[in-house]
């Protein structure tokens, strides 16, 4: 079976199934969910069978006048990192957006299955894409499905959060798309690996690299481009917050690692990939200090996902640049997407368990959730255990990730990169600490509960949790499927 | 002293070492078993007290996990790791006799059993990732022991606890990734061998000293200590003095280079090692709480340890030689230690006429700390004879027994005055809190001697010479002479906080507060605290620059204009 094509057409079915459903469309999710978990398995198991990037031409015609969709192992394992992600925010949610009795406004449980299938199938798309143009409608079906996410609740704050959000996302998709319109005149195809061949270090190169490379740090929202991460991300619900945190700003990260290593890779600079890590440190240091600083417990998180989205962009000078292969490239690459996926685990763990809060307690300011560890005790552990991995604490996925990045620098004699990542953990330790040490107080008057929240729902945040720490005691053979398909064959590095 | 023993091998019992307390703890997770957790707390060291008696050797391996983890028991390692785990399970049976019926015993039994797998697996862990999970986890779950009463005083000393906790968590983190590279190995024999050679090993070694340091309270890094191990409920204070600041020993026994150490770091660690045992005597001896003297004491002994392993390190070049009569001098104070402390909690709960039973047991620790002949004392001071030397370094671990048992009798007159406090003056002391302490009591005084006479290698006579008794006696008697001379002028002593840097460092902050009046700064010991709150006010408000749409706009195009900019240039 072609699983590529399968991962990107099931939940795309499953948006246009759930449309017509409407009141019905949550008994889909029992459908949609495991079977599409079971495709993102089998595909990883195809290309870890086969060793080999699994590609497939669609309607059998070849590019560049044919769509391709690539799975080489990066792809493989971020589609299943999506599936794990979607899937736990999609059980989340049954609860939360199963239509209500008649008196309650039922448009939101209506909309937030297409919506969740259609991101889905987005991820997927972007993840698998083989060529520039196929990526650039992956992001846009992506904002396009975010963005009514943020705004489901239809409070006026969330509006205007997911308008900003839009109007962002749609001027990196401009810069995006010129880029490619550049690309296309220059040498005739859009093709990844096509494009690998063709591209030289010419005015055209550079100019479409720019813009494509702006484009896609609005839509990561790195520093300074993050205006309209933290509302939007603060003042989603619960399960839009954990996806739209976790997996979305990495997929445009991720077509930015395309674009460097294996689009362009001819034009990508040392130089450059200082000025990408500069920033990643900028948001490194000021995402950290700004989530100290929130009184909100929703907002803390979503500026300490402007944080860690900074350490991804150290990946791009510690590899030693796409096309020389370092004895050290290994670590960072690794190390770089290793913190990419445990960041996707701990941060929806994370974004789950201040919504079970702030559905328990009816508001999430941090000063008030003193003595919460007493009545929801899985939730605050969930919170914790994912606060280890953003700390950076073992046993967990950030902490092999950090220890990959800095050992690399250490190793490459770029030790200036150490320091961000070491401050970075520090703040980590702080903004996590400033709410786990009042929740696990014995306070005064504990936080009174509005409602209880079943233990079934509290398990889901505390699963994702686990994962994250989970990937820190992981076989080391997921490192080895990440290089499968990639072009510079570096086995070693590891430790 | 070599260990001559046949090992047998069995990795399981290794691992079972430091998976039981985790066990526990999941156990503890069911609503029924949470309850009665406080009453097993005993049994959670027993594999590992049977490692270290079965003297168990050989290597845990599990390639897959966590980087490839390494569990191994060396006779360094299990010289400490037995005392360790003996004095974890007399505290945890006195922890289930003390907190039995007060509030949040499940949340105390909880950080009990993390704390103990971490401080039982630093002296387990054979490779990076699994000894810094290790030091990590006995760290800050210690946090949850210290915060426990929640007092004011409590909830101070642990924010200070944590914080620097953290620093030196970091520290170590970036020490042991300078010291992998330098190996291109994950083993810790590898990577402390390895560290001479790299570029940056003042640097690494620098941190190493730092985080291990401030773990074991050396000075100037010790302010955490005399706040927090009295601020604990007594079963945590002694496993905290007696247990857990031995994983910065196992530390610097593990991670200073083997030989070939860089010239001047002995010498380093000797001057801050005996500079730290007669500070924390002198600071000690101006205590009224008997377990914040006992917490000066701790950074006293530990100061001594350092001394000794900084000579190994400037007469031998490595660390070698002196590594086995340092955890040996370490194990004797986690047990003597740990009973002294476990003693404050019992004569607080015996009247007035029954306390002088209590009083001279505890002498005898007390004063056995400070060298007295036959006990566990003396044998820790013979061990360290030889790598401390017959020089200055000797003279001056002679001078700090006798400043230890100046230090030790001060404690048993604070123990006297403030024992015998409880209601009625014949009242009797709860059996489950007086029968670990004696277990504990006791094992301070034949442990070091079984040790001795087994592994150690020791004989009888070498022990009972009258030339050893001499030697460690007269400081015992020089100290005796000095603390009749301080009782004599009592009163007339400047009275130290506990803490005192960090109360001074607290203080100038406040002054600094004063100074320039509008501040609403949290409290912290740190004076560049102020322009820290600045610098983050003045980072906020940038944030709200950069979040106006003008700006963002503005930020994209410049944004896009660099990176053309910096790819035209890079051709």
């Amino acid at each position: 079976m072609p699983w590529v094509v399968m991962a990107v057409a099931l939940p795309f079915a499953g948006m246009l199934l759930a449309l017509p459903l409407g009141r019905h469309a949550h008994r889909l999710a029992w459908a949609v969910l495991p079977s599409g978990l079971a495709v993102s398995v089998l595909l990883v198991v195809q290309v870890w069978r086969g060793g080999e990037t699994v590609a497939y031409a669609i309607g059998g015609f070849a590019p560049p006048l044919g769509i391709a969709l690539r799975a080489d192992g990066l792809s493989a394992l971020l589609v299943l990192t999506t599936a794990l992600v979607v899937c736990a925010t999609g059980l989340f949610a049954l609860a939360e957006f199963r239509p209500p009795s008649a008196e309650r406004e039922a448009r939101a449980s209506v909309l937030f299955w297409p919506l969740l299938f259609a991101l889905w199938g987005a991820l997927n798309a972007a993840f698998l894409g083989g060529d520039l143009f196929n990526l650039y409608v992956a992001l846009e079906l992506l904002t396009l499905a975010a963005v009514p996410l943020v705004s489901l609740e239809g409070k006026p704050e969330t509006f205007a959060a997911a308008l900003r959000y839009l109007l962002f996302a749609l001027l990196g998709s401009v810069l995006y798309l010129v880029g490619v319109a550049l690309l296309y005149g220059a040498y005739g195809t859009l093709d990844i690996a096509l494009l690998a061949g063709a591209a030289r270090s010419e005015p055209a190169a550079w100019a479409a690299g720019a813009l494509m490379t702006a484009g896609l740090l609005a839509k990561t929202a790195l520093f300074p481009l993050h205006l309209w991460l933290p509302p939007a991300h603060a003042g989603a619900p619960a399960a839009a917050s954990a996806v739209l945190s976790g997996l979305v700003v990495k997929a445009s990260f991720y077509l930015l690692v395309r674009l460097w290593f294996d689009a362009l890779p001819a034009v990508a600079h040392p130089e450059a990939a200082t000025l990408l890590a500069a920033l990643g440190t900028a948001a490194i240091l000021f995402g950290s200090v700004l989530a100290l600083r929130q009184e909100r417990l929703k907002l803390a998180v979503a500026y300490s996902t402007m944080a860690q989205l900074g350490y991804l962009f150290l990946m791009f000078p510690l590899t030693g640049g796409p096309t020389e292969a370092q004895p050290w490239s290994a670590g960072a690459w690794n190390g770089g997407i290793l913190h990419a996926i445990s960041h996707a685990f701990a941060k929806s763990a994370m974004f789950l368990a201040a919504g079970l809060i702030l559905e328990a307690v009816g508001h999430d300011r941090i000063a008030g959730l003193g003595g919460i560890g007493r009545a929801l005790p899985m939730t605050v552990f969930a919170f914790g255990l994912a606060g280890l991995s953003l700390m950076g604490l073992p046993p967990s996925g950030g902490f092999i990730a950090k220890w990959l990045l800095v050992t690399t620098a250490l190793a490459s004699g770029q030790w200036w990169w150490a320091v961000p990542m070491l401050a970075g953990g520090l703040l980590a330790a702080g903004y996590v600490f400033r709410v786990l040490n009042p929740a696990l107080a014995g306070a005064d008057e504990p936080v009174a509960l509005r409602r209880p929240v079943p233990r079934r729902r509290q398990a889901i945040p505390l699963v994702l949790a686990l994962l994250s720490v989970l990937l820190g005691l992981l076989p080391l053979g997921p490192y080895r499927l990440l290089w499968v398909g990639r072009p510079t064959a570096a086995e070693e590095g590891l430790g | 002293m070599v260990s001559t023993v046949a090992v047998p091998e069995s990795p399981t019992l290794l691992a079972a070492a430091v998976a039981l307390p985790l066990a526990l703890l999941l156990a503890g997770a069911a609503p029924r078993l949470g309850a009665r957790m406080l009453g097993l707390l005993w049994a959670a060291p027993l594999p590992a007290l049977a490692a270290s008696l079965l003297a168990v050797g050989g290597e845990a391996r599990s390639e897959p996990l966590l980087l490839g983890m390494a569990l191994a028991l060396d006779p360094v390692g299990a010289t400490l790791l037995g005392p360790v785990a003996l004095l974890w399970s007399a505290a945890g049976a006195y922890a289930g006799a003390y907190l039995r019926g007060k509030p949040h015993g499940e949340r105390f039994a909880a950080f009990w059993l993390l704390t103990q797998a971490g401080s039982l697996g630093v002296f387990l862990a054979a490779d990076l990732a699994s000894f810094y999970l290790a030091f990590a986890l006995a760290s800050l779950a210690a946090y949850g022991l210290v915060v426990h009463e929640e007092t004011p005083r409590a909830r101070r000393a642990a924010r200070i606890y944590l914080i620097l906790a953290v620093l030196g968590e970091t520290c170590l983190l970036l020490g042991f990734m300078v010291a992998a590279t330098a190996a291109d190995s994950l083993l810790i024999r590898d990577a402390a061998a390895a560290l001479p050679g790299s570029p940056w090993r003042d640097l690494a070694l620098a941190l190493l000293v730092a985080g291990f340091g401030l773990k074991a309270g050396l000075v100037p890094l010790h302010v955490w200590l005399p706040l927090a191990h009295p601020a604990a409920p007594t079963p945590a204070s002694a496993v905290l003095s007696g247990a857990i600041i031995k994983a910065g020993v196992i530390g610097l026994i593990r991670f200073l280079p083997p030989e070939a150490a860089p010239a001047g770091w002995g010498l380093a660690l000797v001057w801050i090692g005996f500079g730290t045992a007669f500070y924390g005597v002198a600071a000690g001896v101006t205590q009224e709480h008997p377990k914040t003297v006992l917490a000066y004491s701790s950074l006293s002994q530990m100061g001594v340890i350092a001394a000794v392993l900084g000579m190994g390190l400037a007469t031998a070049g490595g660390v070698g030689g002196a590594a086995l009569p340092a955890a040996f001098y370490a194990a004797h104070h986690a047990l003597a230690k740990g009973a002294m402390f476990l003693a404050v909690g019992v004569a607080a709960a015996t009247g007035a006429r029954r306390l002088l039973p209590v009083l001279v047991v505890t002498a005898v620790l007390a004063i056995g700390l400070g060298g007295l002949p036959l006990t566990g004392g003396a044998l820790a001071k013979l061990a360290v004879k030889e790598p401390l030397g017959g020089g200055a370094a000797g003279t001056l671990a002679s001078l700090s027994a006798a400043a230890t048992t100046l230090l030790m009798l001060h404690f048993l007159r604070r123990l006297a005055v403030g024992g015998g406090s409880a209601a009625a003056p014949d009242a009797a002391p709860p059996a489950g809190i007086v029968l670990p302490w004696l277990m504990a009591a006791a094992a301070a005084v034949l442990v070091p001697w079984g040790i001795y006479l087994t592994a150690g290698g020791g004989g009888l006579a070498g022990a009972l010479s009258p030339a050893a008794l001499w030697e460690a006696g007269w400081p015992v008697l020089a100290g005796s002479g000095l603390a009749l001379g301080l009782w004599w002028r009592a009163g007339r002593l400047p009275s130290v906080p506990e803490g005192d840097l960090v109360v001074i460092g607290e203080g100038a902050t406040r002054a600094l507060a004063r100074w320039r009046p509008p501040l609403r700064a949290p409290r912290l010991a740190a004076s560049g605290q102020r322009l820290a709150a600045e610098a983050v006010r003045a980072l906020a408000g940038m944030e709200g620059v950069l979040r106006a749409w003008p700006t963002a706009g503005l930020s994209l195009l410049v944004v896009a204009i660099l990176f053309g900019m910096v790819l035209v240039a890079g051709r």
